[in-house]
């Protein structure tokens, strides 16, 4: 979505499993991310089942990544230049080392 | 990096309830922290564009953005201290909050305090509720009102409860493509409780505006329908919905199926109350104020001397209770520590708590959550989404142990990860009372444990907490206290 009178801020690189993602400055990594259209943010620990955004306001804990090596919600970390982010895939990667 | 700061009057939350309390309590001349854990203050209902997006002309935002303007520009204008990106994860001794701001972590020593933590979205549970596009409805109002971004490309929106109307306001004025709205009540369920609306005009306009939106976008409202499955293979595809009854048990042969890439569905709100319990408030259980809150005196004061509560955490009643609560108790706070306050704005906020505490009962009572709905919980679906327990385990374990969900959380890990309960405790709660036959209140909930929110072991390294004054420790626990 796109409102006229409302503009983005500066762009900022991150990157996303090693892959750069164009994103602006004030966006949360999880916004980033459901803007470029990716919806399975993780999987899980027990039964490897995707995982999106569920509350998006910090108390599920559902969109967690790594982010330099440090657990975070993805709905409250806003994107940084540079940044490095790990999507959680237990079953197909280990966890990155902080 | 550790701090350790002091204040006359810590408020805790920076939405309605938070921002009213500290105004009051700073113009009446005592010192005002507020600790909030967003970049900006203004909480949910108030919730701001994210910082680094620009507003070109304000004037011309839609009017749920600029609503909050006069309420911060006055706590703005106020001297009030705001501390953004804080959160307090423990209260370990009376008078004392444990706080980490951004990445430090210190202690906030306070005389009064006001908690204002708010709720969050009761959890609508039902086979495939975890797939990704299923979310809460202030989640997809968060993300467009916040982020910009939009949650799909068709959306359904479910469950019950005033709230889903603005979240589908929000959405359509943000260009999203909502096929339908279900809400799990019926008019005809409502009409024994219409005379109650007589003077609740301001409400009411809300209500037909937002209506009136829904209806101009062309998105129809169907009642008496519940969510009972939602499927696909790696994220939302279809949403399998039923007529209910009264009771809201879903009636055979009226299934049908919407295609839809994202499903908001929520209940109404659950009370913020991980902070009064670790303060050893007492709470009660109060179905028609979103299940246990703080017990409190008439000036919002709990059971320990110098806690305050004010909105959502005392009860799910909207933002006007939740602002004339924060400024009642704001005032009184002010008061206890000697400042002197005007009896007519005393009153003023007690006469406005009462006229919107009466209005929330009616829509608490309205849109009460049906006895019946979670036989839709099949045993395979999941109810604690960060340990991937299901219902039947839940189940199982309260047949097993009883009504105490601390022993069945112990059993099953069930509100042991990430999210510490606050999505499961609800469903559990209800699940054990349900399978034991008991009411709601009779059911236990999760205990709570510091940390409250997250916070690094680094961080927690670099705390230094005061260190005991042994003297004082003897004094009171004798000569052989170690």
């Amino acid at each position: 979505m796109r409102n006229e009178n409302i503009t983005f801020g500066e762009a900022v690189n991150v990157f996303v499993d090693g892959t750069p993602l164009q994103a602006h400055r004030g966006q949360t990594i999880a916004a980033a991310l459901y803007a470029s259209g990716r919806r399975i943010l993780r999987r899980t620990r027990v039964n490897g089942k995707p995982r999106g955004l569920y509350c998006a306001m910090g108390i599920c804990f559902d969109c967690v990544v790594k982010v330099d090596g440090e657990t975070e919600r993805a709905c409250m970390r806003q994107v940084e230049d540079g940044m490095q982010v790990t999507l959680l895939d237990p079953l197909t990667k280990p966890e990155p080392k902080a | 990096m550790s701090f350790a700061r002091e204040t006359d009057v810590a408020v805790i939350g920076a939405g309605p309830a938070g921002l009213s309390a500290a105004l009051a309590a700073a113009q009446a001349g005592a010192r005002v922290t507020v600790i909030d854990e967003y970049p900006q203050a203004g909480g949910q209902f108030y919730k701001q564009l994210a910082g680094g997006f620009r507003v070109i002309d304000r004037a011309r935002l839609p009017g749920d953005y600029t609503k909050g303007d006069t309420l911060l520009a006055r706590v703005r204008g106020a001297g009030i201290e705001i501390l953004n990106e804080a959160l307090v994860w423990g209260s370990f001794e009376p008078g004392v909050l444990s706080v980490r701001h951004r990445r430090a972590t210190g202690t906030i020593r306070f005389r009064n305090t006001v908690v204002a933590t708010g709720a969050y979205e009761r959890a609508a549970a039902f086979p495939g509720w975890d797939l990704p596009g299923v979310m809460t409805p202030g989640g997809a109002q968060t993300l467009v009102k916040s982020q910009q971004v939009l949650p799909g490309k068709r959306i359904v929106l479910a469950g019950s409860g005033p709230f889903l109307l603005p979240v589908a306001a929000t959405l359509i004025g943000a260009g999203a493509n909502i096929t339908a709205i279900y809400e799990a009540t019926t008019p005809l369920e409502w009409a024994k409780h219409a005379p109650r609306l007589w003077g609740h005009w301001a409400r009411m306009n809300e209500a037909v505006r937002y209506r009136g939106t829904i209806a101009k976008a062309g998105v129809p409202i169907r009642f008496g329908r519940i969510v009972v499955r939602a499927e696909g293979a790696e994220s939302l595809e279809r949403v399998v919905l039923m007529a209910c009854d009264k009771r809201g048990r879903a009636v055979p042969g009226t299934e049908h199926i919407e295609e839809a890439d994202t499903l908001c569905a929520g209940y109404g709100f659950v009370p913020a109350v991980q902070l009064t319990r670790m303060m050893g408030c007492a709470h009660s259980y109060e179905s028609g104020k979103g299940g246990w809150v703080p017990t409190h005196s008439d000036d919002m004061e709990t059971s320990v001397i110098g806690v305050f509560v004010a909105g959502e955490v005392a009860g799910i009643g909207g933002a006007h209770a939740a602002m004339a609560e924060g400024t009642l108790a704001g005032l009184m706070a002010a008061q206890r520590l000697g400042h002197t306050v005007a009896d007519a704005d005393v009153s003023a906020a007690r006469r406005n708590r009462s006229r919107h505490r009466t209005f929330a009962r009616l829509v608490a009572d309205v849109f009460a959550l049906k006895p019946d709905i979670d036989e839709i919980i099949t045993d395979e679906t999941l109810v604690c989404r960060c340990e991937e327990v299901s219902a039947g385990a839940i189940r199982a374990a309260a047949l097993s142990w009883g009504a105490n969900v601390n022993f069945i959380k112990g059993v099953t890990r069930c509100g042991m990860g990430y999210c510490q309960g606050r999505v499961c405790g609800s469903l559990v709660e209800t699940l054990t009372a349900r399978t034991l036959g008991v009411p709601a209140g009779a059911v236990d909930s999760f205990h709570v444990r510091a940390p409250l929110k997250p916070v690094t072991v680094k961080e927690l390294a670099a705390f230094h907490p005061p260190i005991p004054d042994i003297q004082h420790l003897k004094d009171i626990h004798g000569p052989h206290h170690p």
